[in-house]
């Protein structure tokens, strides 16, 4: 019964009052890099079974990979799956064959300055290491009447990759292009868009 | 808003300035502060509304017949701090300093209504055709009512037929939209008997705010309202008064999806029974046994003609019967002497409340019961020194015993000014819906479960395997839903000022274990399993005030503001240590949400405001007058994924005004024809759909 207009103009003007400050200094080895558009579709859904494969990515290259061993995250629509841990019994995933693990933490990216101390979780049966369903993991799902699928703002991912390497992530968008007021009719999904560190020395927890 | 609360500083400016030049005159009964009229619903004893030390907002017969309005949501709509809002599962209900409909006691000749929809009461349900007048308490109250009271009370007061002769008055009304209301109210009184009766048809072809979308925003419907009432004065000790309500509406709710046009309508019916012996014992000492039943049933059924596959099947079949004996004794009642502990009156009561809901998605039909008691003491232990100190006990089948106290005092500095304060505490049972649910959505897939039932629920989904992981330990589920419950302070001013009169009431809420859904499990499916909670701390703080001026004989101008703030304790804390985030629109990154930020609560506007002019051409034998409601803007729900409501989200609506205007002459004396409109600017927004634009309209009343 209720249909909605989004009041875009006062987005518009609250926002011209922020700031960002991602200023790395030019003498850190550690650089923030973005992924865009990391397509990674999935069939079924909507009550019906979920399959197809996951789409493989590897920080150190910085890229996505069909490696069945040199990679450290898959996506799969909005499940994340880290190759570390066993099968969750999901269809259609890949072995996990390295050692990754995940940590959520709460901040910015920039705010977030080393993996000491950090628990790391793998994936299991039944269960991955980055909760699927809204709020629990990555995402919220709006519902009613956005149905946006929208990163949880706050929320870092920090990894331990197969090369024993870290990195830590931050989600940006869920749409194609990333939009900066996605419309869940209009724009495509699911094209993931993150921005993440790499420490490229191996065991280094240093991430800024 | 600048304007306006310059207007209003300006207003009460002057009134203080005219109080030093002017003698007091006599207030005009259109409004809604009339000082010397007397309401029920504070202290359950008749007492004057100026001598009451708590916020009470009086609308009378006359206000309500100037205005034009028809239905209930709508006079109260125009009075400060009564805001009726439409929330996120697009039914509406009514906020009284900033608490939702859910907190909020609707009463009618002191007996509570029930059947909500998702916790709230649709005050447009009620026909304001045979009210005498309309009782509102601000602040807890559960002191008196119990369960529900945290926010207010509303008190509905029907009209007594106070003569011999056969009265009574008919009207039609026909409007934009096709709106139509008709009232019949008949009342004849006899030497030891009196009856009224009242009949209401209104009828809406609805409208559409959205051509875009299809179906109309609201689908036509039809409603009648009969209410019959009889009084008979056994002997000089005792009287007895019954009165049947009966409602019923029937809408159309056809729609299409994908292309099938499903067919059907939603029905509301409901029953008041109403019984009440008076006994005057002595002079002192008053008693009333009183026995309530009332019934709400809501059914909605959708289906496709053709197929004949049913969409939807719904329905909700709410039973309440109270039987409540109470009394007062004055005591010392023979003294002239009304000062000191010794002279008050005791108030006091008990009661057994039985509820029953039988409704879609619970598994069977569930009942309540609760025993509770009351009293109340009223004295002055000095001149000028009001107080009134009152507790009630409920005990109840679900959920913990209650335990709810309220002192209020009142002192006159001065014949024009006093001073008045109250504290309170306010509770509300977990209803049936937050302990019975049983709920699954289909499309989506995630179930939403009722506090005791879901225990044993998440049990039999993990034995058909569709839990992937409980994320609450059992212990967590098995601790009692605790009430929830408020603390409520009001602190205000009474000033009398030459030809108007000022009240200003400073109000503070602090919510504690207020229930919400969280997440209880996870599903094989990916969606979630929700169930309730105690758990949010919430506070709404702010003032109101209200003058009254009579500028002539013939124009009175009445101004109200109301100042809000809502907020969460816990996410206040949670944004102050940078816990909570937003996404800069640039880069996409998140970044901490300044404090300034945070907005606040959903549906809650900083800023509420209205002007009411009214003037009288007594040789015309003609009224007109014009209402100004401002409401500032709020936000409908969070858009950006931090859970709360920050000035990023861009579900905001912004501020607006509406004006509501009439015009009623009375011509051949028993005839009164009144030309009005209300929205006059014909301001509409698709997310207020219980708006629509200009509603003018034309009616026709015959007194007779």
């Amino acid at each position: 019964m209720t249909k909605n207009i989004l009041a875009v103009a006062f987005l518009a003007m609250a926002f011209t009052s922020c700031s960002s400050d991602d200023d790395s200094t030019p003498t850190d080895p550690v650089q923030t890099e973005t992924v865009s558009n990391l397509y990674a579709p999935q069939t079924g859904g909507q009550g019906e079974p979920v399959g197809g494969e996951f789409t493989k990515f590897d920080f150190e290259t910085g890229a996505i990979t069909t490696s069945d061993t040199a990679w450290d995250i898959a996506f799969r629509g909005t499940t994340i799956a880290v190759n570390g841990g066993t099968l969750t019994g999901t269809e259609d995933e890949p072995e996990r064959n390295g050692n990754v693990g995940v940590a959520e933490v709460t901040g910015t990216l920039a705010s977030v300055t080393t993996a000491e101390g950090l628990t790391f979780e793998q994936d299991a049966e039944a269960s991955f290491a980055i909760a699927t369903g809204s709020d629990n993991g990555w995402y919220n799902y709006a519902g009613d009447p956005t149905h946006l699928i929208t990163p949880i703002p706050g929320k870092v991912f920090v990894f331990r990759t197969t090369e024993g390497n870290f990195a830590k992530v931050e989600f940006i968008s869920y749409y194609e292009d990333a939009p900066s007021e996605p419309n869940a009719f209009e724009d495509a999904t699911p094209y993931y868009t993150f921005n993440f560190v790499y420490n490229p020395n191996e065991g280094d927890t240093s991430l800024e | 808003m600048q304007f306006r609360l310059a207007t209003l500083l300006l207003l009460i400016g002057t009134h203080i300035i005219v109080a030093q030049s002017q003698e007091p005159s006599v207030t005009d009964s259109i409004l809604s502060q009339e000082l010397d009229e007397v309401i029920v619903t504070a202290t359950r004893t008749a007492r004057q509304l100026s001598s009451l030390p708590l916020p009470v907002t009086l609308v009378g017969k006359k206000q309500i017949i100037k205005s034009g309005t028809v239905r209930l949501n709508e006079i109260l709509n125009e009075q400060t701090g009564i805001i009726t809002v439409t929330d996120e599962s697009g039914f509406q209900g009514v906020q009284i300093q900033g608490i939702a409909s859910d907190y909020i006691l609707i009463l009618i000749d002191g007996v509570p209504l029930v059947g909500r929809s998702a916790g709230n009461f649709d005050l447009s349900r009620l026909t304001v055709g045979n009210i005498k007048q309309i009782e509102v308490v601000k602040g807890p109250s559960s002191s008196l009512y119990g369960s529900e009271a945290l926010g207010g009370v509303i008190n509905i007061i029907t009209e007594k037929p106070e003569k011999q002769d056969f009265s009574g008055n008919a009207s039609y009304r026909i409007g934009s939209f096709s709106q139509q209301d008709m009232n019949l109210d008949l009342k004849q009184g006899f030497k030891k008997f009196r009856y009224g009766f009242f009949a209401n048809r209104f009828s809406s072809n609805g409208y559409d705010l959205n051509e875009d979308a299809e179906g109309q925003t609201v689908n036509p419907y039809t409603n009648y309202t009969l209410n019959g009432r009889l009084y008979y004065d056994i002997n000089d000790k005792l009287s007895l008064f019954t009165s049947g309500r009966f409602y019923d509406q029937v809408q159309d709710a056809g729609f299409t999806v994908d292309s099938i046009q499903y067919e059907g309508d939603t029905k509301e019916r409901e029953w008041n029974a109403h019984a009440r012996l008076d006994h005057k014992w002595t002079p002192a000492l008053n008693m009333a046994y009183e026995l309530y039943y009332t019934n709400y049933v809501a059914t909605e059924l959708l289906a496709d003609p053709i197929s004949t596959d049913v969409l939807s099947d719904s329905d909700f079949d709410q039973k309440l019967l109270r039987p409540e004996v109470r009394g007062s004794y004055t005591f010392n009642v023979e003294d002239e002497n009304r000062t000191g502990f010794q002279y008050g009156t005791l108030t006091a009561g008990a009661g057994l409340q039985l509820d029953e809901l039988d409704r879609t998605y619970f598994e069977e039909k569930v009942n309540f019961t609760s025993q509770y008691l009351y009293a109340q003491y009223d004295f002055d232990p000095l001149e000028k020194l009001n107080v009134i100190a009152g507790a009630r006990f409920d005990n109840h089948s679900e959920y913990n015993n209650q335990f709810s106290p309220k002192l209020a005092l009142r002192y006159q500095l001065n014949p024009n000014l006093a001073i008045k304060g109250s504290v309170g505490y306010g509770f509300k049972a977990p209803d049936f819906r937050q302990l019975y649910f049983d709920f699954t959505n289909s499309a989506v897939g995630y179930t939403v479960l009722g506090y005791n039932v879901a225990l044993d629920k998440l049990q039999e989904l993990e034995e058909q395997d569709q839990i992937l992981d409980v994320v609450v330990t059992e212990d967590e589920l098995s601790q009692p839903l605790e009430a929830e419950s408020s603390i409520g302070y009001n602190l205000g001013l009474t000033l009398k000022h030459g030809v108007g009169n000022t009240e200003i009431n400073f109000f503070r809420n602090d919510f504690k274990n207020l229930i919400d859904t969280r997440i209880i499990a996870r599903k094989t499916n990916g969606q979630n399993v929700f169930s309730y909670m105690n758990f949010d701390e919430i506070y709404t703080t702010g003032f109101e005030i209200n003058s009254a001026y009579k500028l002539t004989d013939n124009l009175n101008i009445s101004a109200g503001y109301q100042l809000l703030y809502a907020f969460d304790k816990q996410r206040r804390e949670d944004v102050k240590n940078d816990q909570v985030f937003v996404r800069d629109a640039n880069t996409g990154q998140s970044v901490a949400l300044a404090t300034s930020d945070y907005f606040g609560l959903v549906n809650r506007s900083r800023h509420n405001a209205n002007l009411k002019f009214y003037y009288d051409i007594p040789s015309a034998n003609t009224h007109a007058n014009l209402r100004v409601l401002y409401r500032s803007k709020y936000a409908q729900y969070d858009t950006n994924g931090n859970g709360l409501i920050d000035n990023y989200d861009t579900s905001f609506i912004d501020g607006f005004v509406t004006l509501n205007a009439a015009v009623s002459k009375i011509f051949y004396t028993d005839f009164t024809l009144q030309v009005g409109a209300n929205n006059l600017l014909d301001y509409t927004d698709n997310n207020i759909p219980t708006m629509p634009g200009i509603q003018a309209f034309i009616k026709l009343n015959y007194q007779f």
